[in-house]
């Protein structure tokens, strides 16, 4: 799974959800992306199982490209405990992604396929996403 | 290439106001510049560009309010999600000048079987005159054998277009397909999750 070697700090403030994504908005590696729609936290294990669905569906052949990383340690208080006496222990690693981003990208299989794989991956997403294809020969 | 001829107004008013202005009535807030020209606003009709920037490069006559230019389109800002053109940097040309643009790479053909394409440059830096730009350039890569590669000076580019990249860099190559159990291998960067993550903070509690 996913996960930064070192921190600076061990805990953080929520990342904002608002904005679009300001790069990464294309499909620039593979031929074909998802592409989020909208604001999510999404963690290491979605980005893994997101993969894990994708890769599984292509079997043998293809290249997968993960756009994102869970950079950001989300804490959590443990059940049961009064609030005060300072932040929970981190919990979860998500990246933050924002509506245009391209998370995954894929190439080396054929439309049909690609278009399969890529759905089962997004049913792994917090977020609504969507299909998206290289665009060819834009200025 | 021939030209696309697209008319213009001048822009008086600026800002993230006048922008939207602009762009709620269907038209695209741009500028002018090059050849150490003061920098010109203009208005452009957004369906006309964006029918004009299908094309690769397109060299676009800008007409009316004033203005006669050529220009070639040097930065696209577009919405993310619904695409529409948000802005444009033109920059100005003249005729017979080389010019250094990014050209893409058609790829036609199909992999030996057993082979995955592995395209790593979509585009090539070249330098060509303004008025002669090629819309692409196409490699062939069928019946190319596994661990071919083919790098940028290899392209069969066009007379009158000379390559701006280093001949050496690695434009695609033909490589093996992964087995199943290359494909489901863990990421690349993936660590065992728990007491390792974080490891070496330099934060104390």
């Amino acid at each position: 799974m996913l996960v930064p070697r070192k921190v600076k700090h061990r805990k953080q403030h929520r990342p904002d959800r608002h904005g679009m994504a300001k790069g990464g908005t294309k499909v620039s590696f593979g031929e074909y992306g998802i592409q989020a729609l909208e604001h999510s936290y999404v963690t290491n294990r979605q980005i893994e199982a997101a993969r894990i669905a994708m890769t599984r569906h292509i079997r043998r052949g293809g290249k997968v490209w993960i756009n994102i990383f869970p950079d950001r340690p989300l804490t959590k208080k443990p059940a049961e405990t009064r609030m005060g006496s300072g932040k929970g222990s981190p919990e979860w690693w998500i990246a933050n992604v924002k509506p245009g981003r391209v998370m995954f990208e894929l190439s080396g299989v054929a439309e049909p396929v690609a278009k399969e794989a890529l759905r089962r991956a997004m049913h792994k997403l917090p977020m609504k996403c969507r299909f998206v294809k290289r665009e060819v020969g834009e200025a | 290439m021939s030209e696309v001829r697209i008319n213009v107004e001048q822009r008086t008013a600026f800002g993230k106001g006048a922008a939207r202005k602009i762009r709620r009535a269907a038209k695209v807030p741009a500028v002018l510049y090059g050849h150490g020209t003061e920098p010109k606003h203009l208005t452009l009709p957004g369906h006309e560009l964006m029918i004009a920037l299908r094309t690769p490069n397109v060299l676009i006559r800008l007409a009316g309010d004033g203005v006669d230019e050529l220009a070639l389109p040097k930065g696209i800002q577009r919405d993310p999600l619904k695409g529409f053109l948000e802005h444009i940097d033109l920059l100005l040309v003249r005729r017979g000048e080389k010019v250094s643009v990014e050209i893409p790479v058609n790829v036609v053909g199909d992999v030996v079987p057993d082979g995955m394409l592995e395209q790593l440059m979509m585009s090539v830096p070249v330098e060509a005159e303004a008025t002669h730009i090629p819309q692409g350039v196409e490699v062939d890569i069928t019946g190319l054998a596994l661990g071919t590669q083919i790098t940028s000076g290899d392209l069969p580019l066009p007379s009158g277009v000379s390559l701006s990249a280093d001949a050496e860099a690695l434009v695609l190559h033909i490589t093996t397909k992964p087995t199943s159990v290359e494909a489901e291998a863990p990421a690349e960067g993936a660590e065992d999750e728990g007491e390792s993550a974080a490891e070496g903070s330099t934060e104390s509690e």
